[in-house]
This record gives structure tokens, sequence and C-alpha cells, in this order.
């Protein structure tokens, strides 16, 4: 700009060139859309409408970047390019997570696999971390994973109580226990290498392929008979009348296990009795 | 709300942690570690119970959650006595490594 005129007036022109861009844009679209315009005619629409809007912004953000008659179309293509690269992500890729054929929208149903799958990857990966890393308090963290994402799993089959009741036991009771022994028997810190070793790694990697191959196979291939509407209601209420009057008596079991794992805990890892018994011995 | 996720998914989802424990109990040295997959393994088969009392007993019926609730309090009874034990060796024999723990007494 040789003579630089008000910028109230430059503005002004940029921001209408930007306006008209967007709507020659938008225009095209709709007009290919309801069929009207032939898709050769429309893409040249739809990029000078974007070389518009390229041309207006320049004025407001790029105003260090002097475009020419060259320049300009070359960024324009650049950015026509970019926004077509998104739209045909959004309508090939992620449409069929949200439309199916007939049309219809099923993107929650789609989220709810998606949400599966999180809980299963999670699940997985935890037990897949327990299951090979070296240093054994690495583990008990990745176990922390493999046991919220089998609560979640079990949230997604509408077993509120036991959900609770895993997140509850296994993360703060079990692994906690865990810890509490991996710090008692001092085995951090010395060597990591060591701590948590393995023995014939491959065989058991061999070993437990096969097994999921076989058990996967049985899943898929066996006939199960699926009951028709599963349900999603609560389950507490049910689940306390049964232990009081079906399941009673492994209910009362169940009590007096507990109690012996109490009592048998307490006198296996108290160092003093032990002590005392070789004095009474003696 | 329905989901394509069907009971096959959660069978496999089963059978890999399954197998995933079962690798942890077969190949540690550490008896901790060990003590880890036995519970994943337990977990594995929880999932089981209960995604066959979602998919297959029909709804009303819970039988399979009792049983995973079960299986819960014995893994829960199986930890406490497990790290007991473990911390009994360590008092004895200074190390917890399974291979090097091979006598009933001192």
């Amino acid at each position: 700009m040789a003579e630089a005129p008000s910028n109230l007036r430059v503005y002004l022109v940029r921001l209408a060139v930007i306006f008209a861009g967007l709507l020659l844009f938008a225009g095209s679209s709709i007009a290919h859309a309801l069929g009207v315009l032939p898709t050769g005619l429309t893409v040249a629409a739809q990029y000078f409408g974007v070389m518009a809007i390229v041309w207006g912004l320049n004025g407001f953000f790029f105003r260090t970047v002097a475009l020419s008659w060259f320049t300009l179309p070359v960024f324009s293509a650049a950015a026509f390019g970019v926004l077509f690269l998104i739209g045909y992500f959004v309508q090939t890729v992620a449409g069929p997570f949200l439309i199916d054929s007939t049309g219809r929208f099923i993107g929650l149903v789609r989220l709810v696999d998606l949400i599966f799958y999180a809980f299963a990857v999670m699940t997985l990966g935890g037990a897949a971390g327990c299951a090979f890393s070296r240093n054994i308090i690495y583990s008990a963290w990745s176990l922390l994973f493999a046991f919220l994402g089998v609560a979640g799993l079990y949230v997604f089959l509408g077993a509120d109580f036991p959900a609770v009741a895993q997140v509850l036991i296994y993360v703060g009771g079990i692994l906690v226990l865990i810890l509490f022994a991996i710090m008692l028997t001092k085995q951090i810190g010395e060597d990591p290498k060591l701590t948590n070793a393995h023995l014939a790694l491959p065989m058991g990697a061999a070993l437990a392929a096969v097994t999921v191959g076989t058990l996967a196979y049985m899943a898929v291939m066996a006939p199960w008979k699926i009951t028709p509407a599963p349900s999603y209601q609560p389950v507490s209420a049910a689940l306390g009348t049964a232990f009081l009057t079906d399941f009673l008596l492994p209910f009362e079991v169940a009590s007096v296990v507990l109690l012996a794992a109490l009592v048998g805990a307490v006198i296996i890892a108290r160092k003093e009795i032990k002590e005392h018994l070789d004095t009474v011995l003696e | 709300m329905t989901s394509s996720i069907e009971l096959p998914h959660f069978l496999i989802v089963g059978a890999a942690l399954f197998a995933l424990g079962m690798v942890t109990v077969v190949t540690r040295r550490n008896a901790v570690g060990i003590l880890m997959g036995v519970e994943l393994i337990l977990n594995a088969a929880n999932v089981n119970f209960i995604a066959f009392n979602h998919f297959v007993e029909g709804p009303g019926k819970i039988t399979g959650q009792v049983f995973s609730i079960f299986v819960i309090v014995l893994a829960a009874a199986e930890a406490a006595i497990g790290l007991a034990i473990v911390l009994a060796i360590y008092q004895t024999f200074r190390t917890i490594d399974v291979q090097e723990t091979n006598l009933l007494r001192e």
C-alpha cells in the first residue's frame, strides 16, 4: 500500500470480503447438497470462497505476509486442501460412528461401544503391565488400572453393587495390602530388574496365547442362549434378599471364612509368636 | 439404550484377563507378583460370572452377581492369608523369590 488509506475503510473492505467468501462457500455447499450445482463448479466456487477468506484474513492477522497474485492462490489452495481433508475425515471416518446406513442418528450407541472398548483396553493394559513390568511397584500400580477397568465393565453389565464392591475391596483393600507387602519385604530400590524377574517368559506368553485363542474361539462360536432383553435395574436390594434367603448358608460360611482368615493372617504374620514358641520348645 | 456389545466381547476380555493372570502366576519369581496374578484370574472369573448373569440368566435373576460377591470375599481372604505367608517367608529366608524358598522350616 503506497498511500495508506484510513484503517477503518481497509478493515471494512477486508471484513466484507471475508463475509462474501463465507457466503460463497456456504452457498455453493448448500447448492451442491441440494443437487443444483455440479461438483466441478462447486469445488471452484468453494475455492474462490476460500481465496476470498484468506485474502480478507490476511488484512487482519497476517499483515506481514505479502500476498501477491501468485502466493494468494497457493495459500488458498493449501487452506482448501486442509478444509477438504477435514471434511473428508468427518464424513467417512467419524460419520459412520454417528449415522447408520438408514440415516438415523446412532451416536449414543456408538459412544457406548467406544466406552466399552475404553474400559476393555484399560483392563487389559493394566493386566499386561502387571504381567510384564520389570518393577514390582509398576506391576502393583498397573493392577490398579486393571481393577478400575473391571469395575467399569461391571457397570456396563448393569451390576452396580459388584462394581462398587470391586472399587472398595480390590482397590481400597487388596491393592493397599499388596503395596504394604511390597514395602515390608524391602524389594524395591535394590535392583529394579531383579524385583520382579521372569522365569521362562516366552513359554508363558505362548501358553497365554494358546489359552486366549481357545477361549475366544469358544466364546464366539458357542451357541449361547442369549436372553432377549437384558435389564439395567439396580440390584442391591435383590442381592440383600438373596443373601438372606436363598444363599443364607454360604453367607454365614463366608463370614466364618473371613474371621478365620483374619485370625490366621495375624498369627502367621506375627514375629513374636514364633520366637515365643521357640523359647517354649527349648 | 441398546448397544452392539454382546456376550462374546465380555468373554474375550475375561479370557485375555485370565491368560495375563496365568502368565503372571507361571513366570513370576516374586511371591507378591504371583499373588497379583491370582487376583487377575479371580477378576476374570468375576467378569464371566456377571456377563453370563446379564446376558444369559435374564432380568430379575442375580445368581451370577451373588457368586461374584462370594468370589470377591474369598479373594480378600486369600490376599490377607497369602500376604501374611509372604511376610513369614521373608522373615525366615530374607527373600521372597520362590526359586529359593524350598524348605518348609528353617
